[in-house]
């Protein structure tokens, strides 16, 4: 079992090999461009765009599919509220009961609900072919603090093994006789004091020792500049992504303000 | 040449525990030298202060746990005292017994670089350290492995790998083989002695692995009462077995055999290495015109007979268990335990040892098949009621241990079972008794030290008195005599006609105490029948990866030589090893005619 809220796809593709930053500057430009242009048809056509880059990364169909399955409820509820509540001007459609359905918020939920479906697909693209050891030294040579980043690594790091903690630290008070099949969400609440405990006791014992850990591997040496493994170097399919995307950048917003 | 450590006269106390109590000390005047590529082991009980002696070898004690230190500690010719611990990471590498909290980042070849990067060292030259670090331990083709999916050797390997990196002269270990299963302990003390047979670094290395150690290191330090008790070559420390054993620490296995062999035979028995002990006793043998073997053991009671199978505690059918990813971890296991049976769990890491115990108290549900328990399905009762049936006690104590003293943890069953007062406090008082935590039955089982941890964990457990009870690798860590205590209560619970489950790897204890091994392997019974006859099976031992303990290969290499094979125990060899010396040597006549008799130990 994996709970390493890794959404990572290994693939070796050309769209994989991006330098990280490059990847974080086309989510920044795409949010910008779905933003700045209201249309339901600028958000279709980020949906299809992205669509296609994920079908150019070879990430399985399974796998996009469930992004799209996670997201429907949230952009059913999205539409169908800002179709009831949105009001606003334009036909009514129908009426139901007191509510009014108009053209206007029809299309506002529409619109809602594709961007949000943009807006998810352009970071599941981050998400998919960026590990997180790239995505932290993506920040990093954004010139973030090196400390900063340490701690998003170890907190990317720690995350699924605080969550195996969880889970044994459960299983083994359940074995005690620690009922938290209990019906009621109080009484479960209450039952789950002891696991929250021994939970806390494991963590603290845990970062103690990481700390002596980070400390044996000379970390915060005196005098002594960090140097870099994997530095990130821009290569020419980089910069050619990067002039691209200026480009539509620059592009769209002259159309816009035009 | 000066030595690599040289630790002089070392006092050491940590803070008090609570804020009126006072310090604990730990330390009572060190003395020790290590010279350059040594492999010295340091023996010494649960809580003799190993792991703090470790700690002041790169300054950890006392720059990061306070404490009084008196005394000099001098590694590499740098004072601890006077160097932060980052500085004496340069040279001094430490390794710890917890592969998860020493590994910080998402990538093998990542982690590998994070100290030469904390060093400053160039990009180039880091390439090249990763490079020939990872070759050292084995593990080339890891470069872009996630280290949170390796094994725990392989774990342990990219630990040490990482401190190779760094180019240190002196590496420190901690118990690092604690928690691993056989393969894993063996890739591990091989990379170790190769650093410093070829690579001249110098291996400190805290540990239980008597074993390995007898095998493998250069020197044994033997930590006793805060002071080094004994120090010099495997051979030479390991024949005061009397010390040793009064002071709760054991001996390599053929050692032992060697002082019960003596003791039964009042001849002297010396044994420094397999070779060494077959060499000797195969002379004798020649010699003195042994008398045949008897044959071999009588065989187990068949179960099928047992009329208490029908009342069987445990009925497993059918049982599959598919992990939520799709990876199948049980197929088709079929099992039946009657009860009062003391059953071994073998099998590799990642085999279903764990996987298959849990359905036994309900904590996973089959995926096809059904487990009953004492009749009661598993699938639909709820796992608080099989909890009164089966108890089970964790891998890690930590896990299970939250309340706020020792007396309330172990108090904890018997409430929740709803008990007496009365007769709940009188059960918690004799346990904790047996398990000598009176008096520390009002302090925080948190500020205990390990051993102790995992004592109260099992007195928890012990104190519902279920009818089963399940120890997941229960002796991991644990010194000679904390290990016996624990398989003496378990044992004595075992008597009562209860049963026991033991997930291990530790084949000695197996052969002295188990009465049925289960061997697991991808998910599949393997072999399930009495450790005698497991162990007369090479080839499912070399499938599963399990090694015969030292004394039962022994007895098969000199089963030529007149002796039975399949020996279990020192006491049982010794035992079949006297009833094959003729009385007296030169009367062989006299001698054949007594050949009838067995020593009844042979049954055992």
């Amino acid at each position: 079992m994996r709970a390493d809220f890794n959404l990572y796809v290994r693939r070796d593709t050309w769209l994989h090999r991006l330098d990280p930053r490059v990847k974080l500057a086309f989510v920044v430009e795409a949010t910008a461009l779905l933003f700045l242009w209201p249309s339901i048809w600028m958000a279709v056509g980020m949906v299809a765009f992205c669509s296609i880059v994920l079908w150019l990364t070879h990430i399985p169909a399974v796998q996009i599919g469930r992004a799209w399955r996670t997201l429907a409820p949230l952009m059913l509820m999205v539409f169908v509220l800002t179709a009831l509540f949105g009001g606003g001007p334009g036909q009514v459609l129908f009426p139901i009961g007191p509510l009014k359905v108009t053209i206007g918020a029809t299309y506002r939920g529409a619109l809602l609900a594709t961007r949000l479906l943009a807006l998810a697909l352009i970071f599941f693209f981050w998400l998919f072919t960026t590990d997180q050891a790239a995505m932290v030294r993506g920040f990093l040579a954004l010139r973030i603090p090196y400390d900063w980043g340490l701690t998003l690594a170890l907190a990317l790091r720690y995350l699924p093994i605080f969550a195996g903690l969880f889970q044994q630290v459960r299983e083994a008070q359940q074995a005690r006789g620690l009922d938290l099949e209990q019906r009621s969400f109080w009484q479960r609440l209450n039952a789950y004091r002891p696991v929250l405990v021994a939970m806390v006791i494991s963590a603290l014992r845990h970062s103690e020792r990481l700390g002596w850990a980070l400390e044996a591997r000379a970390l915060g040496t005196r005098g002594v500049r960090r140097s870099v493994f994997r530095p990130l170097r821009l290569r020419g399919i980089d910069v050619l992504v990067l002039i691209f995307l200026t480009l539509t950048l620059i592009g769209g917003i002259t159309l816009r303000v035009l | 040449m000066t030595a690599d450590i040289i630790v002089h006269n070392l006092h050491y106390s940590y803070p008090p525990l609570t804020p009126d109590g006072d310090p604990v000390p730990v330390l009572n005047g060190v003395n020790l030298e290590v010279q350059q590529g040594e492999f010295v082991a340091l023996l010494g009980r649960v809580g003799a202060g190993k792991t703090t002696l470790c700690m002041t070898l790169n300054g950890l004690v006392p720059h990061a746990t306070g404490g009084i230190f008196r005394g000099e500690v001098t590694v590499l010719g740098l004072n601890t005292k006077e160097h932060p611990v980052a500085d004496m990471a340069r040279s001094v590498g430490m390794v710890f017994q917890d592969p998860e909290s020493q590994l910080v980042q998402m990538r093998v070849e990542d982690e590998v670089a994070f100290g030469p990067e904390n060093l400053g060292v160039p990009t180039a030259e880091i390439e090249k350290r990763v490079n020939w670090a990872l070759k050292v331990v084995g593990l080339a083709d890891y470069r872009d492995r996630s280290p949170l999916l390796l094994s725990g050797g392989e774990k342990q390997r990219v630990a040490i790998a990482s401190m190779l990196a760094m180019y240190p002269r002196v590496l420190v270990l901690d118990e690092p083989t604690a928690s691993l299963d056989p393969e894993g302990k063996a890739a591990v003390f091989n990379v170790l002695s190769d650093l410093c047979s070829e690579h001249q670094i110098t291996v400190f290395m805290a540990t239980q692995e008597l074993e390995r150690i007898a095998r493998f290191a250069d020197r044994v330090i033997v930590l006793h009462e805060g002071q080094v008790a004994l120090n010099g070559p495997p051979a030479e420390v390991f024949q005061h077995v009397a010390e040793l054993q009064a002071w709760g620490l054991g001996v390599p296995q053929l050692v032992e055999l060697g002082h019960v062999l003596s003791q039964h035979t009042g001849q002297s028995y010396r044994f420094t290495s397999m070779s060494d002990a077959y060499r000797q006793l195969r002379r004798q043998a020649r010699k003195v015109r042994m008398r045949k073997s008897q044959g071999p053991f009588p065989p187990p009671p068949s179960r099928a007979a047992n009329p208490l199978a029908a009342l069987s505690q445990i009925v497993v059918e059918n049982l599959s268990y598919t992990y939520a990813d799709g990876t199948p971890a049980l197929r088709d296991v079929d099992l039946v335990l009657p009860p009062g049976e003391f059953v071994a769990i073998l099998g590799p890491n990642g085999s279903g040892k764990t996987t298959l115990a849990k359905h036994f108290d309900g904590l996973l549900k089959p995926t096809a098949g059904r487990v009953l328990i004492e009749r009661r399905d598993t699938r639909t009762t709820r796992v608080a009621e099989l909890a009164r049936l089966v108890g089970y006690v964790f891998q890690n104590p930590d896990h299970q241990i939250f309340a706020p003293t020792v007396r309330e943890e172990i108090t904890f069953g018997p409430r929740i079972q709803e008990l007496p007062v009365t007769i709940a406090s009188q059960r918690v008082d004799d346990v904790m008794a047996r398990f000598r935590l009176t008096p520390y039955a009002e302090l925080p089982p948190a500020l205990l030290g390990f051993g102790q941890r995992r004592q109260v964990a099992l007195a928890a457990v012990i104190v519902t008195q279920p009818k089963v009870i399940i120890l997941d690798e229960p002796t991991g860590g644990l010194d000679g005599r904390s290990r016996q205590e624990l398989l003496e209560v378990v044992a004595s619970f075992n008597v009562l006609g209860r049963t026991v489950i033991l997930i291990t790897h530790d084949m000695r204890l197996v052969a002295e105490y188990a009465n049925r091994a289960i061997v697991l392997l991808n998910g599949r019974i393997l072999f399930d029948g009495p450790p005698r006859a497991l162990f007369r099976q090479p080839e499912i031992l070399a499938q599963a990866g399990l090694a015969l303990p030292p004394i039962t290969r022994l007895a098969d290499r000199l089963e030529a030589e007149g002796m039975a094979a399949g020996m279990l125990s020192s006491a049982e060899f010794a035992a079949a090893w006297q009833a094959r010396l003729p009385v007296k040597h030169k009367r062989k006549k006299k001698a054949r005619r007594t050949t009838g008799k067995e020593s009844t130990s042979d049954a055992g």
